[in-house]
């Protein structure tokens, strides 16, 4: 409704991947999430962008059922999750979730914490789970590391593996929740470098990010929250340029001007 | 009649002939408690009706002392048809007890295993079962290595405790050359040196054990 139309889309790109109609969320009595109506689609680079406590974190959240919530459904092709969350698990094997502050499991090394689920979830036998987790090593430019321990390696280095370790259940529908937030600043790059080389794979990324800079280069499509609404939902083009929404303006003007 | 050296030496042979024993008890009833203990926290972490009864009886097998539990077990069951030998007594005993204290020591340690770890096993899609044997428990034993290390040292000096039961572990059989020589001075003393040892050999291992667990992948 506050939302202007998605961008043009090609034949083959507008399947859906997910689609949410009506999410509403409560935390107890505040209304974190407001009727928000979104569309995934296959191939999707969509950032989503907003004040802090704008509820886009929780949006993300609730897409992998990591969090529950009241009202409204997140469809997925073969799952559908609800206020019951039965689909739960079914939903959440079609995402891959990148954390903020990494969460990689310190007792594992790099190339145990990538085989962990591939062998667990996916029941792969140890040497495939091996080869598996050392591609997806080397795509994040890491594979030197994999015999590490998470607590040898530099924030940068452990998001790179974090997302490698993600990949590795070849998800549909790749999340990221402020992976660069928790980094200092000469670490984000590498970062950030990883995820342009993987929106250039084709895969279907949901990210929170207030990287501007990585937004404007890589995202299609911009989703800028507030207070728990989606207010504007623009191709990247549209969004940077002067046509924006007065109040994503104002937040555009606040972080671009330091 | 002072403390007869030569006869607190020839009292030694005996003694450490229940070492074994003590030993034996010491290790089941460790493995019992711990057992036992996960489980329980487990089941009291799940909540619901089943987690507040838990609950319950972890508070109450801790409010109650331990000789209280050994004599109920060896005295009353068999009032109900159920007669379990002194060893098996002894040990379920030691592990009752000791399973509270257990339980809650287990409940630190995951407590303070950060709240992403769980949900990174989430968005993996492990199930929960795997979360906890992949997951939570090794990253909770290093966070209680050294509280789980002293309930350990404590077990074994609880195990004189089974002497009640006649259970033939170091300090009964001090007790029974006392009976038999009527000195009490120096098989008591003997064992009661030998179970120092035994502590701190134990308490040296745990430590050691306790470095090597921090020494590998810490935050």
């Amino acid at each position: 409704m506050h939302a202007q139309a998605p961008p043009p889309i090609s034949a083959v790109q507008s399947i859906p991947h997910v689609r949410i109609d009506g999410l509403n969320k409560w935390f107890g009595a505040l209304h974190v999430l407001k009727n928000i109506d979104l569309s995934v689609r296959a191939g999707a680079r969509i950032v989503v962008c907003g004040p802090s406590g704008s509820g886009k974190s929780t949006l993300i959240r609730c897409i992998n059922g990591l969090e529950p919530f009241q009202k409204g459904t997140i469809q997925f092709e073969a799952a559908t999750l609800d206020k019951d969350g039965r689909d739960t698990t079914k939903a959440r094997r079609q995402t891959g979730m990148v954390f903020q502050s990494f969460n990689l499991f310190p007792h594992l090394t790099v190339l145990a914490n990538c085989t962990l689920a591939l062998r667990r979830v996916l029941l792969k036998p140890a040497r495939e789970a091996e080869e598996i987790a050392m591609q997806h090593l080397t795509a994040v430019r890491i594979p030197e590391k994999a015999q590490a321990y998470p607590a040898q390696l530099s924030g940068g280095q452990q998001q790179r593996v974090a997302i490698a370790r993600a990949l590795c259940l070849n998800p549909r529908i790749m999340l990221f929740d402020e992976p660069t937030s928790a980094l200092d600043p000469e670490m984000i790059k590498e970062v950030l470098d990883v995820m342009i080389a993987l929106a250039g794979s084709g895969v279907t990324m949901v990210c929170v990010t207030h990287e501007m800079g990585f937004a404007r280069e890589v995202a299609g499509e911009i989703v800028f929250m507030d207070e728990g609404r989606v207010v504007e939902h623009a191709s990247s083009k549209d969004f940077f340029s002067a046509g924006a929404h007065p109040r994503a303006r104002l937040f555009l003007d606040t972080i671009l001007s330091h | 009649m002072g403390f007869n050296f030569d006869f607190a030496l020839s009292t030694i042979p005996t003694i450490i002939g229940a070492i074994g024993m003590t030993l034996l008890a010491t290790v089941l009833s460790c493995l019992g408690a711990s057992a036992l203990g996960f489980t329980f926290e487990m089941i009291r972490r799940g909540g619901g009706a089943t987690g507040l009864t838990v609950r319950f009886l972890i508070d109450f097998i801790r409010s109650t002392p331990v000789l209280a539990w050994l004599y109920f077990l060896y005295f009353v069951l068999p009032f109900y048809g159920i007669r379990l030998g002194a060893m098996t007594v002894g040990i379920l005993g030691l592990s009752l007890y000791y399973s509270g204290y257990l339980a809650e020591v287990f409940k630190a340690g995951i407590d303070a295993i950060p709240k992403g770890q769980q949900e990174a096993a989430r968005a993996l899609s492990l199930t929960r079962r795997d979360t906890v044997i992949f997951v939570i428990a090794p990253q909770m034993l290093r966070n209680v290595a050294a509280p789980l290390g002293n309930y350990l040292v404590s077990i074994l000096k609880a195990t004189p405790y089974l002497a009640i039961l006649a259970v033939p572990e170091m300090l009964g059989r001090a007790f029974d050359i006392a009976s038999e020589t009527y000195r009490y001075a120096e098989p008591l003393t003997v064992a009661g040196i030998l179970f120092l040892a035994l502590a701190l050999i134990l308490a040296y291992g745990v430590k050691r054990i306790e470095q090597r667990l921090l020494g590998a992948g810490r935050r």
